[in-house]
């Protein structure tokens, strides 16, 4: 893919308007707000709302780039695989493969609340890949694919064997047997649309940060500006640094095991920030609440 | 056996279960208490010296048959020292970089209707040190399991608050639906197909490396203001009850807005077919720690015998 389509893709993926769920998603941060962790541990000088945001952030990156990321990688690489090679690899068995993985993650993903979340809001981008992201069939283009005798050039091909997949694999979510984790499905997406394994691990880390700030916002414990002001100057050092450390980590199941037991202790996925599942965990007992996790 | 390695296999002979196998290579030492017929069987899972050094290496396999109920308990928390103070290294810590983590390795099988309660103290790791805790558990459908890892913040009465290098562990527990095998080790290559992964509960807290143009955000910060941190994960018939009156508990729970952090949080989760829980629980003192899950976890009284209830929670 050349860079300006795949710019191009950014631009499309990271509109906040999009219909993935986020909105309704603050990962922990409004229960963190309610359990008093936005208060100074000494009350004569009050706690400033841009910092304490931001150790959220950070906190909460680095325990979704640990525990998350090696799934939407090993995700994509099992797609890529099948999209680059069609005619060998078969769907179903990819279908395994990435069942699998959403499997594992449900067993990784101990609280119930980012459960519930991961998987409403990875429904939601399969569902805008088929809907939002396939070719849109007008009247007249039905009448062009008619006169064109034979349309299967590689891009075509592509996106049918992406759309089936991607079909069956709503499919099997539909039937609860499997789970559709957002991690998974954002791998599934970004594969199919032919985003790099880089440029796919940054987005999904920068989403993330971004949908925190956009909950501050709506929280009203930091202001628009002031998240555009994080968002440039500290959210940037952070993902990129995230990034980096997170993108060769791997779940060890897919594409062979670990070759060695330490390195699943070394290269796989974790969660880093106990406090954060707790808190997490205890969204819904609050009070009074405006998200969903 | 190897250094560090371990074998506890408990066998139901009648209405009695025995150790037949209890053997153990230093630093490991098992201990098995001599208690009151109205109790389980039990073993204390002890390190020469009350700690661990970098570059230990303890792995312990367990066998728990139909039936049979098994304790296990440690005497204090597992201290994990970077270097052993006042002894020169040994002659396995003085290697390479890599070998000065500490790792401690626990597979256990618990056959049809049997019970594991894992009830040690919390690990305690000092300044720089770096320690991997790995433990797979392969529990039959109609077992019971009871599983409780702990950390704590360090020695808090030399400063240490989240001093260490690295502390990392996973809990792996999956049911099985067919008989045992007598070996852990055969068990292991027979596993598939019919084995459902319940939990993999994977833990890793080490100091973070600093970010460019941002100020340095330490391990303690983002843990703080607690202490202590614990996981408990819980499955099979006997913790029924128990997983019912902790999941009532927790519905009741309200949140209003607090203003400062809580002495100690906890958290309530169900996982698989909804016969099985994780509980969370951090709290500023380890003690409080403590106090919250012997009480909730005193109905275990009867399946265990007091003596070791109060063992694990006195």
């Amino acid at each position: 893919m050349d860079s300006d389509t795949e710019a191009y893709l950014l631009l499309l993926l990271s509109d906040s308007n999009l219909p993935t769920g986020s909105f309704v998603a603050s990962a922990g941060l409004e229960s963190y707000v309610t359990h008093g962790f936005y208060s100074s541990p000494t009350p004569s000088t009050p706690r400033d709302k841009m910092d304490a945001t931001m150790d959220f952030l950070q906190d909460s990156l680095r325990s979704y780039a640990r525990s998350a990321l090696p799934f939407v990688s090993d995700t994509h690489d099992v797609i890529r695989k099948l999209l680059a090679d069609s005619r060998d690899a078969s769907l179903d068995s990819v279908l395994e493969a990435v069942t699998a993985l959403d499997d594992l993650y449900e067993s990784m993903t101990l609280n119930h609340v980012a459960r519930r979340a991961s998987k409403s809001q990875g429904v939601a981008l399969l569902t805008l890949y088929s809907k939002g992201f396939s070719k849109p069939s007008t009247r007249r283009q039905r009448q062009a694919q008619v006169i064109m005798s034979h349309p299967a050039d590689d891009e075509l091909s592509w996106e049918t064997y992406a759309g089936a997949f991607v079909e069956k694999l709503k499919l099997r979510i539909r039937q609860e047997k499997t789970h559709g984790h957002l991690p998974i499905c954002w791998g599934v997406l970004t594969a199919c649309l032919g985003l790099s394994l880089e440029r796919s691990q940054f987005l999904h880390l920068f989403l993330h940060a971004r949908s925190l700030l956009s909950a501050s916002i709506r929280l009203n414990t930091i202001g628009p500006y002031a998240a555009q002001q994080l968002l440039l100057h500290t959210v940037k050092p952070l993902v990129e640094a995230e990034a980096l450390k997170s993108k060769t980590l791997r779940t060890g199941i897919a594409g062979g095991d670990w070759r060695h037991p330490i390195d699943e202790v070394h290269h796989g996925p974790a969660v880093t920030w106990p406090l954060g599942e707790i808190l997490a965990a205890r969204h819904d007992l609050q009070h009074s609440r405006i998200f969903n996790s | 056996m190897d250094p560090g390695t371990g074998r506890i296999v408990l066998r139901k002979h009648g209405s009695e279960a025995t150790f037949s196998e209890l053997s153990y290579v230093y630093p490991l030492k098992l201990l098995s208490p001599r208690l009151s017929p109205q109790n389980a069987n039990a073993v204390y899972v002890l390190t020469y010296g009350g700690g661990l050094v970098g570059g230990d290496r303890v792995e312990l396999s367990v066998v728990v048959d139909a039936g049979a109920a098994l304790v296990m308990l440690t005497q204090g928390s597992t201290k994990v020292f970077k270097n052993r103070p006042g002894h020169r290294l040994s002659a396995r810590s003085q290697g390479t970089l890599s070998d000065a983590v500490t790792t401690q390795s626990l597979e256990v099988s618990v056959a049809r209707e049997g019970a594991l309660f894992l009830l040690p103290d919390p690990v305690t790791c000092f300044r720089s040190a770096a320690y991997n805790q790995v433990q797979i558990f392969r529990i039959d459908t109609s077992a019971s399991l009871v599983l409780l890892d702990w950390v704590t913040s360090g020695r808090k009465s030399l400063g240490e608050e989240w001093a260490f290098s690295r502390y990392y562990s996973m809990n792996e527990v999956w049911i099985c639906d067919r008989p045992l095998a007598k070996d852990v080790r055969k068990a292991k290559d027979a596993r598939k197909e019919k084995d459902v992964r319940l939990v993999k509960d994977v833990m890793l807290l080490e100091e973070q490396e600093p970010v460019h143009s941002l100020p340095l955000r330490t391990l303690a910060d983002s843990l703080a203001p607690y202490s202590c941190y614990a996981t408990l994960i819980m499955c099979g018939p006997l913790v029924q009850s128990t997983l019912r009156s902790l999941s009532t508990e927790y519905a009741q729970v309200t949140v209003f807005k607090h203003a400062s952090p809580p002495d100690l949080l906890w958290s309530f989760s169900v996982i698989g077919d909804g016969t099985a829980c994780v509980v969370r629980v951090a709290g500023t003192e380890t003690e409080t720690v403590k106090d919250w899950l012997g009480e909730r976890l005193a109905p275990f009284e009867g399946a265990m015998g007091p003596d070791l209830y109060h063992r694990a929670f006195g």
